[in-house]
């Protein structure tokens, strides 16, 4: 037992909580993927219902292996890493605009040649951006009020990207917007700016609508929403799932609208949590992301650069963000967007992404346990304050 | 300084996760709100389960003849349904005056304000889904229809539901009916339609539907299954020669005014069946396809005299007889095996060489000789028979196959007589197409193919099983010497025998006629089954032939009277029809077939109607209404041309007026050059769509 421990302490650095959190989501992810998808995988008639719970199960191992990873890594060479992320992620997107697979109608897809594997830049995209402006944010602390210096350069990062992104998939791209300008906030940009940012990406974002090709979906999919006379289609059948689940559920594997929802296994897997655990299950995962948002918080207050806290911040405030948006819409509290539920959702190659995500935001508490556990050793307590700012200098003048 | 810093981050950090646990707080509130709040109306919609899974069907697979014309089709016919709720306010008040006017000229059963009244209560009532009118449109009309008010807004603005509903549409009418066949909907019929039911349906898919007052609405969902379409089923049928067969019987029939008849023309070597008619009495005068004689039970008779064939293969094979050896057969009716028997022209033909038994048919001289030869062993002429295939069914690839009735003399009702009356082909059972095999087995040497009617099941043009008389395991079942001595025998019938009536100056032909009594009750009465069985031309035989003329009223009774005359026709028309008997031109032939219409892009639905009518055979590859044409051996495969919202259209290959719809759709201006169909267009396909851009095509 001891043996296990010390195993498990020697390589799963970091956050054991954050650990622990992850590991209880990917096994709720195994058991509802399975059972939202088994009944569609039959009734296609292939038969083979594990075919999906092998291959949800193994992407879901492989998400980990790159999230441990990521976590072995410091990360002070993802600031680096992002800058690389960005410029390679701008050609990807351009090129998914115009060859990439069209899936529902919005081509968001590159399948990689050898391997054949779809893969969406815009994964690649938001990790790089968000890794980025935390970097920019971190190194500008001391004049973060410059718009030349520190204004413009995020604004046009964040434009570009977002705006690349929302060409294909606006909800997407409004998401990365909003978690972006969250981050400025927490980043200590003033709020006249990020108004006026808000204001720059209302314009742009109306823009990149207008020339992409999914104006018509959202403006129909807000048009539904804002309809109170008449429930959707998928929301009616949520609504259903959810109150037919009760406070204990139907059991593991007895949902019945797992045959009418579209993409249970996806977009209303929430719906199906409920339906299946109950409110109890839904209380349980919502909770599970707050404690998820809570110990990447608390990297902030420990951590002893900025970029470390701002990095954690903003990687675990855009995974967070997307679940609410995602169980916002299961339950009804806006319109449809098609996101995933993250860390739940059946999901190719952004299982990999999110993996690299949590991997960064281990390696960021983990690095803040070794800096404190030296620095009891060794130095004395009172050096923590100072080391937090000669960092941050160091940064700052590194630039 | 740097502590401030920190310390604010911090704060604002706190500030967010607050705002995100409050959004948290707000799901789960929302969850609890419906659970208890809303929980009745939502389980109660549950309960009513509006959502079921329907069937949709799999578009059925076609029946090709040997040229690929479609001999059996599942053309789209169109319901029309209409969700009264979807249009909106200005288009439908506009609309909704012209509309229910040209419904009520359409169909012709309710005023123009019944139709206005029956969809204005419906759109009051907020009822999503009512039906126009049960009847079935065709392609043209639904075509029409969809260029009507509100109606051309679409599904989706203006509410129309087209349901589409195959029929089975056979473009040569009756021809072949019977061998084609049919299959009801639950799975009872005949033919090949019934045969390869499993190729031809394909396999259905399933799509969610909500059900409404008066039908079901369909609704788009990504857990549908979308059904497979069935394989085509290539014949060995060829048309012209089918068409023939029919007339000629057709006219045999009503001229003898016969209760049914059929027709089977087989190419030798290959076993594969070019025509098979089968017609019976429906009324004085009237023949229809109701019955597969050549094939089935019904047609299974006592062959007669046509079974002196295998009397006298079993004889050459036993001994070393020839067609010149003679035999007495006395002059008139002659004791054998201790019962009488006479010739079918009463006479008798004295003493006559075997030929001349066979080409006059004499039973006696035919009974004589077996009862000398296999008297005291009759088991070892029922063995030939075994030997030659006649007992068994041929292992014909349709359902219902007759099975022969052979007795042996083990059998209990075996008795003296027996041997002798089968050896003239009485006190036996065997159908049309067994007999036809048999004669075919000597027109080819002695080797004989079971008889193949599916050529290929294919999945366009992608064969998934092929079939050829080698695949059925051909035997051979006489010496050459036999079949040497046999020929000489069938075509002495048609020089100077039975057959005369057969006889071309063009070609030769070898045959066997048969003219057999009737039983009634357990005896013969007065009714005979006249036959005709045989192959040409008879030094290089390339089909056989049988005919079947059953109980003939207008005085002929004779296989050479009734019989004959329908081979003759059918073989004038074969050999005139193929040109390989003739000089070596069949390369024109096939260039012929394999041309193609200039077909390249254009509406699928559009192309599928014209290709279908022109007898092309098409194949999917894409549901999509645009389409590229590519071509595939004999057949077309439209491939995927999706047009996009706000993307230039790739109109290569259409027609001007598709392209002009096309390109105008997507709110482009058009320039044409030059005239026929687009050959290259100004902006490249796929490029976004900047509004009021001009699009310069070129046609050729």
């Amino acid at each position: 037992m001891t043996k296990v421990k010390g195993w498990l302490q020697d390589n799963l650095k970091g956050d054991p909580i954050l650990w622990g959190i992850v590991i209880a989501f990917s096994l709720i992810s195994i058991l509802v993927v399975y059972s939202a998808i088994g009944t569609l995988a039959y009734r296609k008639g292939q038969g083979n219902t594990e075919f999906f719970l092998f291959k949800h199960t193994g992407l879901i191992v492989v998400g980990l292996i790159f999230m441990w990873f990521a976590h072995k890594i410091n990360y002070r060479y993802y600031s680096r890493l992002s800058l690389i992320g960005l410029l390679l992620s701008v050609p990807l997107l351009l090129f998914a605009w115009k060859f990439g697979t069209t899936v529902n109608e919005a081509s968001r897809w590159i399948v990689i040649p050898v391997i054949k594997q779809t893969f969406q830049p815009s994964d690649l995209a938001k990790l790089a951006l968000i890794t980025h402006l935390a970097s920019m944010l971190s190194k500008r602390q001391l004049n973060i009020d410059n718009i030349k210096e520190t204004i413009i350069p995020m604004l046009f990062w964040v434009g570009l990207i977002c705006g690349l992104i929302a060409l294909m998939n606006i909800s997407t791209g409004l998401l990365l917007f909003l978690t972006c300008m969250l981050l400025m906030f927490i980043g200590r940009v003033p709020m006249k700016y990020i108004m006026m940012q808000i204001l720059v990406g209302a314009i742009a974002g109306s823009l990149s609508l207008a020339l992409g090709q999914r104006m018509n979906t959202a403006i129909s999919r807000i048009e539904n929403f804002m309809d109170k006379d008449e429930t959707v289609f998928q929301l009616e059948q949520s609504y259903i799932a959810i109150a037919t689940g009760d406070i204990f559920g139907k059991g593991p594997g007895k949902s019945d609208q797992r045959n009418f929802l579209p993409l249970p296994y996806s977009d209303f897997i929430y719906a199906i949590i409920i339906e299946e655990y109950g409110l109890i299950g839904g209380v349980l995962v919502v909770f599970l992301y707050l404690a998820f948002l809570y110990r990447g918080m608390v990297a902030v207050s420990r951590s002893y650069g900025a970029f470390g806290g701002l990095l954690s911040a903003g990687l675990s405030f855009s995974l967070v963000i997307q679940a609410m948006v995602n169980m916002g819409v299961a339950v009804g509290l806006g319109p449809i967007t098609g996101l995933p539920l993250p860390l739940l959702s059946m999901g190719g190659t952004s299982l990999i992404f999110t993996g690299i995500s949590i991997g960064i935001i281990l390696s960021v508490s983990r690095s803040e346990a070794e800096l404190a556990a030296s620095s009891t050793k060794g130095n004395s307590p009172g050096n923590i304050k100072t080391n937090f700012s000669s960092k941050m200098v160091a940064h700052v003048s590194s630039n | 300084m740097a502590k401030n810093i920190k310390k604010s981050i911090v704060t604002r950090v706190r500030v967010a996760f607050l705002a995100i646990c409050l959004f948290a707080v707000a799901i789960v509130a929302k969850v609890v709100h419906v659970q208890f709040f809303e929980g009745k109306k939502w389980a109660q919609l549950q309960k009513e389960s509006r959502m079921i899974y329907l069937p949709v069907y799999a578009t059925r697979g076609n029946v090709l003849s040997d040229n690929e014309s479609i001999m059996a089709t599942s053309l789209p016919f169109y319901r029309v349904a209409f969700d009264p709720t979807i249009c909106d306010e200005k288009h439908f008040n506009k609309g909704i005056d012209s509309l229910a006017l040209l419904l009520s000229r359409f169909y012709r059963d309710k005023s123009a304000e019944g139709y206005r009244r029956k969809i204005k209560n419906a759109r009051l009532a907020k009822r999503r889904y009512i039906r126009i009118h049960s009847r079935q449109l065709n392609y043209q009309e639904k075509k029409m229809m969809a260029s009507w008010p509100i109606f051309r807004e679409g599904k989706n603005k203006g509410g129309v539901i087209f349901e589409k509903v195959d029929k089975r549409f056979r473009p040569f009418g009756t021809l072949a009916q019977r061998t084609i066949g049919r299959i009801t909907e639950d799975k009872k019929g005949s033919g090949l339609e019934y045969t390869y039911n499993s190729y031809l349906a394909g396999k259905d898919g399933e799509a969610l539907f909500e059900r409404m007052a008066g039908g079901n609405k369909p609704i788009y969902n990504a857990t549908d299954v979308k059904p497979l379409p069935g394989y085509d089923l290539k014949t060995t049928i060829d048309i012209n020669l089918q068409d023939v067969a029919e007339n000629a019987l057709y006219k045999a029939l009503v001229a003898n005014n016969a209760q049914y008849g059929c027709v089977v023309l087989m190419e030798v070597k290959t076993g594969e069946i070019k025509a098979i008619a089968n017609l019976g009495k429906a009324g004085e005068g009237v023949y229809v396809e109701n019955y597969n004689y050549a094939v089935g039970n019904h047609g299974r008779t006592e062959p007669g005299s046509t079974f002196k064939l295998a009397s006298m293969m079993a004889l050459f094979e036993e001994t070393n007889l020839t067609p010149s050896d003679t035999i007495d057969t006395g002059h008139g009716r002659q004791l054998i095996a201790g019962k009488a028997m006479g010739e079918a022209t009463g006479g008798g033909y004295g003493k006559i060489s075997v030929g001349q038994v066979f080409e006059k048919s004499s039973n006696v001289g035919t009974a004589k000789l077996i009862e000398q030869h296999f008297g005291t062993q009759p088991q070892k002429f029922v063995d030939y028979l075994h030997e030659f295939g006649l007992s068994k069914p041929l292992g014909f690839q349709m359902h219902g196959e007759a099975k022969p009735f052979i007795r042996t003399p083990a059998d209990v009702s075996w008795s003296r007589t027996s041997l002798s009356r089968m050896s003239i082909g009485y006190g036996l059972k065997i159908s049309p197409l067994q007999t036809l095999a048999f004669y075919n087995a000597v027109a080819n040497n002695g080797i004989k193919v079971t008889p193949i009617i599916v050529k290929e099941i294919r999945k366009g043009s992608t064969v998934i099983e092929s079939f050829d008389a080698q695949d059925f395991n051909p035997t051979r079942i006489c010496s050459e010497e036999t079949v040497k001595k046999l020929r000489v025998l069938m075509e002495g019938v048609v020089e100077h025998g039975t057959g005369k009536h057969v006889k071309s100056q063009y070609y030769k032909v070898a045959g066997k006629t048969g003219t057999s009594w009737k039983i009634k009750n357990g005896k013969y009465i007065k009714d005979y089954s006249t036959s005709f069985a045989g192959y040409f031309p008879a030094d290089n035989p390339k089909y056989s032939c049988i005919v079947i003329i059953d109980t003939p009223k207008s005085g002929r009774i004779y296989g050479g009277d009734v019989a004959a005359p329908v081979f003759r026709e059918l073989a004038d028309k074969a050999y005139a029809r193929d040109l390989s008997l003739h000089k070596p031109l069949a390369t024109r032939v096939i260039t012929d077939r394999q041309k193609l219409p200039p077909v390249k892009a254009g509406n699928q639905e559009e192309l599928t109607l014209i290709t279908n009518k022109l007898g092309i055979s098409t194949h999917n590859k894409s549901e999509e209404e645009w389409v590229k044409a590519d071509s595939q051996g004999h057949s077309l495969i439209w491939k995927s041309n999706k047009l996009m919202v706000g993307r230039v259209p790739d109109v290569a290959g259409m027609t001007l007026r598709d392209a002009l719809f096309v390109l105008g759709n997507q709110g482009l201006k058009v320039q044409t050059e030059g005239k026929g169909r687009v050959q290259a267009q100004s902006l490249e396909p796929g490029t976004p769509i900047k509004k009021g851009s001009i699009i310069t095509i070129k046609l050729s």
